[in-house]
């Protein structure tokens, strides 16, 4: 079963993610937040979630690349892998809203 | 014993009861995948038949042919028919005739559930057409919103029908994706690694998981629907603390992974054919197993761009529009490896092959409008306009039928044994791909000129005539086609000379057997070195007959087979399979006086359905016991292997957790639900909250603590060869704890038809109560198998799975209660 996990975990926590923050944008827009030094605080949140949302991503990439816990059969390595980038460049593009668009319009 | 004796012994062994009474008592994946194949197409004529008379009321304005209300049964029972009856079934019925023969076994995990499964998805299927016969069949659309389907709005029983009759037939895609699940993990052939495994395999495997965690939210939305319907919760109705967009939320959650849940087993279908047509291998094995996973995944994250123009705001919008963008690039990897596979190789115009090349032109074109309705902007000008029906068509009939007609003719001469004389089918392909295309781009055309979707009807001066009429000619053309493959393929099974095993030169698994296949498929297993075990050993087949593979030698009437380990493919246990019996057709029958009670308002009947199930799962389940301990067996090749009653992961335990999977995400849909009308709707916060009681959270929590302790420690003592009689019993009595808290907060929650907030709270505690009554039958099953002397410390497989069920109640039951008093709690 850790072959199909090392296969399934990154893609899983960018949809736990994605979900994550969805929902967080959700709350904030219906509860606003006072401003932090003339910055929005719901965007600080939302921004701060994307970051660890990436974050994460690149620990679970260098943790498939890791040799110590990467996985022994070659395809299954390539796979796993390759699960690792779709949920890293999932998480960038999906959630690039955060950066570039005005929070509760 | 030669060939031939061995062919008879095991044809002894393996085959259904004799004549018409056989197809109510087999359990035999030949046999069941046959049937669900034979019943998907049954209802994809009924469907098309719907579609016909769409496009007779559509041909020309004002048209009198249908009034409006039969007009929205039509309309909602042919997308009804097509997603629930015909396209999901038609996976499950090609998975479970397939999967065995290509993993290199002898069946699937669960034979019984198969035919429960196919049970359930008969009856639930009539169900529905018998509602249409009597004119009362859902009249919402096929996505059923809330309000338009609301008590209120739809009074009648249509609505209702859809809602039960539905959830009736999910039953059967849950069965099929925990069976599937389990069988392409655990029952494959020795040393058939993960990284060996046929491509179809990996895309059943993906689809099943995407079944077990896609259908959940919608099982979800028509059990609280009903609820709203039947008894006044008003979980969708807004004034009293609900919201109709909730019904979109679920919907959608399982609605979106739906169409991906279509395409990827007739993407499966295209890797498997494509290759054997183009005379060489799948180029970029790797990279199709990762597009797959990544489809999978990306499809999750796409529901809302169906609700683009509810009000959401910018940036969420943004979100779902991106990660639709995103979902074409998995796809292109697909489509480039396939077509970087016809470039090395030597493409062959076969029948399939051209149904193929249809797949390649018309998805191609459904991907491209699904990447312009992704853009936020052009969504809200096509939205609910004939430019998204006829995109949906293009999306699934050209990433669905087309390669399902490949996959048909492809596997025609193995379901049959017999050689295609007759050219129809070509002609026919013509027919189907000039029709569906002169009548889809015909509804682009006409739904970017303002026509929008499910209209009875239109005036002449909206300027919609020729346009109509030019796509009602084209559906005809289509039907024509249609009709012709279906009479080729009658032609085919009924007159056409013996074929040779086969025809095509393919190198997978399925072809190492006569054909038509026999009940036991393969005479003994094979030993899988290369991912296309033909190419490698041509002579395959004939080794295996001869019965020189594992498990080559029939004895004492068993239907056997074995188990291997995950990743290895080493092999793992022996597996003992039941006989053939009617107790599948049964219990299906009796969930269905379950489901039938409820949409009859007859309730008094529901407590007796519910009880019957419980007798018969139990009698189910008692008939796999053993009285005695079982040694180690020997498989062929100097191996010998346990019993699987004797393992502690058995495929029940497999079942369980993967079962258990599809229940912990309709229970996180519930939650999301909770969160959702607690933050979005309006009418919040409740007149009154639940009021806390530290005593009923104290004994639920105590009692949720205790159980899987017990449980845990039942297990260990039966290990050790002790009594686990007196633990199994505590965990009973944490089981009954945890059940009067939840018991106790459905009594007491506020009134549930006043706020959705004590709505939810009846359900949350319903779903508690309910799950607690699962293991308490389940520990009650165990200590009556113990108390039998049908548990040892050798036959110890039962203790896990109910330790499975009990953590599982537990942490649901902890949560639930924590949910439910912390809000009156927190000052």
């Amino acid at each position: 079963m850790t072959e199909v996990l090392r296969i399934l975990i990154a893609p899983l926590v960018w949809l736990a993610s994605f979900s994550a923050i969805y929902g967080l944008h959700g709350l904030l827009c219906q509860n606003a937040l006072a401003a932090v030094a003339g910055f929005p605080a719901e965007r600080a949140v939302l921004m701060a979630a994307y970051g660890v949302a990436i974050a994460l991503q690149i620990i679970l990439l260098w943790i498939l690349h890791h040799p110590r816990f990467a996985a022994p059969s070659g395809l299954l390595r390539f796979v796993s892998r390759a699960s690792g980038w779709t949920g890293l460049i999932a998480s960038v593009w999906t959630l690039f809203p955060v950066v570039a668009l005005p929070t509760c319009f | 014993m030669n060939a031939l004796e061995r062919h008879r012994k095991l044809t002894e062994i393996w085959a259904s009861d004799k004549g018409f009474k056989g197809w109510f008592s087999t359990v035999n994946h030949n046999d069941l995948g046959r049937m669900f194949l034979v019943t998907a197409f049954f209802f994809f004529i009924v469907g098309g038949l719907l579609a016909m008379l769409i496009r007779v009321q559509l041909a020309t304005p004002h048209s009198a042919f249908a009034g409006p209300e039969i007009y929205n049964q039509i309309f909602t029972m042919h997308g009804t028919v097509m997603m629930f009856l015909f396209a999901i079934p038609t996976f499950e019925g090609l998975a479970i005739y397939l999967l065995p023969k290509m993993l290199g076994t002898r069946d699937l995990a669960f034979p019984r559930l198969t035919a429960y499964g196919f049970w359930c998805y008969a009856f639930g299927g009539s169900m529905l057409i018998v509602a249409m016969l009597f004119g009362i069949a859902p009249d919402g659309g096929w996505f059923m919103y809330p309000p338009l389907t609301s008590a209120i709005h739809s009074p009648g029983i249509n609505a209702d029908f859809w809602l039960i009759g539905i959830t009736f037939v999910e039953i059967s895609a849950i069965a099929a994706a925990v069976e599937i699940t389990v069988s392409v993990l655990k029952y494959r052939a020795p040393s058939m690694s993960l990284a060996k495994m046929p491509i179809f395999a990996w895309y059943a495997l993906i689809t099943a998981l995407m079944i077990l965690t896609g259908f959940p939210p919608l099982i979800l939305g028509s059990v609280l629907l009903e609820l709203e319907r039947a008894f006044g919760l008003p979980f969708f109705q807004v004034d009293l603390g609900g919201d109709s967009l909730l019904w979109q939320h679920l919907f959608w959650l399982f609605g979106h992974p739906e169409v991906y849940i279509i395409f990827l087993p007739a993407a499966g279908v295209i890797s498997t054919v494509l290759p054997v047509m183009c005379r060489t291998t799948l180029l970029g094995y790797g990279w199709i197993v990762s597009a797959a996973v990544a489809l999978a995944f990306l499809s999750f994250g796409l529901w809302v761009h169906h609700m683009f123009t509810t009000g959401i705001p910018h940036m969420g919008l943004a979100f779902f529009s991106a990660a639709s963008t995103l979902v074409a690039v998995p796809t292109g990897v697909q489509i480039f490896a396939w077509i970087g596979t016809m470039w090395k190789g030597r493409p062959e115009l076969h029948l399939p092959m051209l149904h193929i090349l249809g797949f390649f032109f018309t998805f191609v074109i459904g991907g491209l409008t699904g990447v312009m309705v992704a853009v936020v902007p052009f969504d809200w000008q096509a939205h609910d306009t004939a430019f998204i029906t006829a995109h949906l068509h293009y999306v699934l009939f050209g990433g669905f039928v087309f390669p399902i007609f490949a996959g048909v003719y492809y596997w025609l001469p193995h379901f049959t044994g017999r050689k295609r004389f007759f050219c129809l089918g070509e002609l026919a392909f013509a027919l189907v791909f000039v029709g569906f295309h002169v009548t889809f781009l015909a509804m682009h055309w006409v739904g970017l000129l303002g026509q929008r979707r499910r209209i009875p009807t239109y005036a002449p001066e909206d300027g919609w005539t020729a346009i109509n009429l030019i796509s009602s000619v084209g559906s005809f053309i289509l039907a024509i086609g249609i009709a012709m493959i279906l009479v080729d393929v009658v032609l085919h099974i009924v007159t056409a000379h013996r074929g040779r095993r086969n025809p095509w030169n393919a190198t997978t698994l399925e072809w190492a057997m006569i054909t038509p296949a026999p009940a036991y498929t393969f005479a003994s297993l094979p030993r899988i070195t290369w991912r296309d075990p033909l190419s490698a050993e041509p002579d395959l087949a004939v080794s295996l007959a001869r019965g020189e593979g594992y498990l080559g030698t029939p004895r004492h009437n068993w239907r056997e087979t074995l188990a291997v380990d995950i990743a290895s493919g080493k092999p793992e246990m022996h597996v003992l399979y039941p006989a053939n019996t009617r107790l599948p057709i049964l219990m299906s029958a009796v969930t269905g006086l379950f489901f039938l009670s409820l949409l009859m308002k007859f309730y008094w009947t529901v407590p007796l359905a519910m009880g019957g199930v419980a007798f018969l799962a139990w009698k189910w389940v008692w008939g796999l016991g053993l009285r005695q301990d079982q040694a180690v067996q020997s498989v062929g090749h100097g191996l010998s292997l346990p019993n699987a009653a004797t393992v502690a992961r058995s495929p029940g335990w497999w079942g369980t957790a993967f079962l258990l999977t599809a229940n912990a995400t309709f229970f996180g849909a519930l939650l999301f639900g909770f969160a959702f009308l607690w933050t979005i709707a309006p009418g919040w916060p409740p007149p009154a909250w639940f009021t806390p009681s530290i005593f009923e959270l104290g004994v639920g929590i105590s009692g949720a603590a205790l159980a899987p302790l017990a449980i845990r420690h039942a297990t260990r003592v039966n290990e050790s060869g002790g009594t686990p009689f007196p633990t199994v019993i505590l965990a009973l009595c944490g089981i009954v704890a945890l059940g009067f808290a939840c018991a106790s907060l459905m009594w007491r929650a506020p009134t549930p038809n006043e706020h959705a907030y004590g709505a939810t709270m009846l359900v949350l505690g319903g779903y508690g109560t309910f799950h607690t009554a699962i293991s308490g039958l389940m520990g009650g099953f165990l200590t009556a198998q113990i108390r039998s002397g049908y548990t040892s410390a050798n036959r110890r497989a039962a203790f896990p799975i109910v330790g499975l069920w009990v953590k599982y109640t537990s942490a649901t039951g902890v949560i639930i209660l924590l949910a439910a008093h912390l809000p009156g709690l927190i000052p």
